[in-house]
């Protein structure tokens, strides 16, 4: 076999149909030139003659009345059962995913619930600690609260004392 | 088929008047069984029918029929596989040796000429019957000379090259099982 683009490209063509006169000249100077290619070229011939006497398969002559009557058998069939073949069609191609989409919405609104009574809980728990406290000073305690605040806390070291201490 | 997709009944009668043999043709090449081929040949035109709201008119219609017909072949040959179903028709294991069914011969003359081509033409079923279904399926629509290269890739769903090596590698096939009838020069010159 050869791989020649010419010979390809004419063999590619003769596996669809028979060969134009102009083609077939163009083959037979390819080939002359190329002799070790004949051999090849009466196979490829030969199976192209071999498919292309392969009989048509025989039609009943009704055949189009046949498919004209099983067209107007779908379409009542269809009409008959409108309802029905909506129903399996949604239960079948929406169904499953309106299902999922449910899952995903009732397990998020359930974990909201679970964080929000969570929070509710702890908010409890610290009004109770507070309310819990019996007795808390007076207000009195802290009327000189900025005054003292702003006195210096820590005296300053005394260096004169840590000198003879070291 | 833009008045089918309107409903028109007489353009779907049309329709199906000039592509009833083509599809005959290939879904009995594809199962191998003359009734199973006229059902499912009857089925690809009621899923056009059905379709036809879903035909792009940019495609071509032939490739859309060819696509709709692969599809329905396909699935009935892996029903079958599944349900390991023999048809009336198909050869039965003690039949093996059997040709296939052959039909009349409208190109030859006389009884002794239709006797030969008969032969060849049982052996040629035989071979393409045994191919890989996607090569003789390739092979089948290569002869429809309406379809393309490009069309056929199309039908079978894959690229220009890889249908051209399918066709090749069938046509490789059935050479060397036709062997002695090639050499023999049996089928003549290409026609």
């Amino acid at each position: 076999m050869t791989h020649d683009p010419i010979y390809s490209h004419l063999r590619e063509l003769s596996w669809r149909r028979k060969l134009s006169n102009a083609e077939e000249a163009e083959l037979r100077n390819w080939l002359a030139a190329h002799p070790e290619a004949e051999a090849d070229w009466q196979a490829e011939a030969g199976l192209n003659a071999g498919l292309g006497r392969l009989a048509d398969v025989p039609v009943p002559s009704n055949f189009t009345a046949r498919v004209l009557q099983a067209v107007e058998r779908e379409a009542v069939a269809d009409l008959r059962r409108p309802q029905g073949k909506w129903l399996t069609w949604l239960w079948l191609r929406w169904l499953p995913k309106a299902a999922f989409a449910a899952v995903i919405v009732g397990v998020g609104l359930l974990s909201f619930h679970q964080v929000q009574a969570a929070h509710r809980k702890k908010l409890v728990e610290s009004v109770a600690a507070v309310s819990a406290v019996s007795s808390l000073p007076g207000s009195d305690i802290l009327r000189d609260f900025d005054a003292i605040r702003a006195l210096n806390p820590t005296p300053a070291p005394d260096e004169q004392l840590l000198a003879v201490l070291q | 088929m833009l008045l089918v997709k309107q409903g028109d009944a007489a353009a779907f009668t049309e329709l199906v008047e000039k592509y009833k043999q083509p599809v005959m043709n290939v879904a009995y090449r594809m199962l191998h069984d003359a009734m199973e081929a006229e059902d499912l040949a009857q089925a690809v035109f009621v899923q056009v029918f059905k379709s036809a709201h879903r035909y792009q008119v940019s495609s071509k219609f032939s490739t859309w029929l060819f696509t709709i017909a692969r599809n329905l072949c396909l699935n009935e040959i892996r029903r079958r596989t599944r349900h390991r179903a023999e048809s009336i028709e198909a050869p039965h294991p003690e039949q093996e040796d059997q040709p296939l069914r052959q039909f009349e011969d409208k190109q030859t003359a006389s009884p002794p000429e239709r006797l030969l081509h008969g032969e060849l033409k049982a052996k040629i079923e035989e071979a393409l019957a045994e191919l890989p279904e996607n090569q003789r399926l390739a092979i089948v629509l290569c002869r429809q000379e309406e379809l393309s290269y490009e069309e056929i890739a199309r039908v079978l769903g894959c690229s220009v090259s890889a249908i051209k090596s399918l066709i090749h590698r069938g046509r490789e096939t059935l050479k060397e099982k036709l062997k002695p009838y090639l050499r023999s020069g049996a089928w003549g010159a290409p026609e």
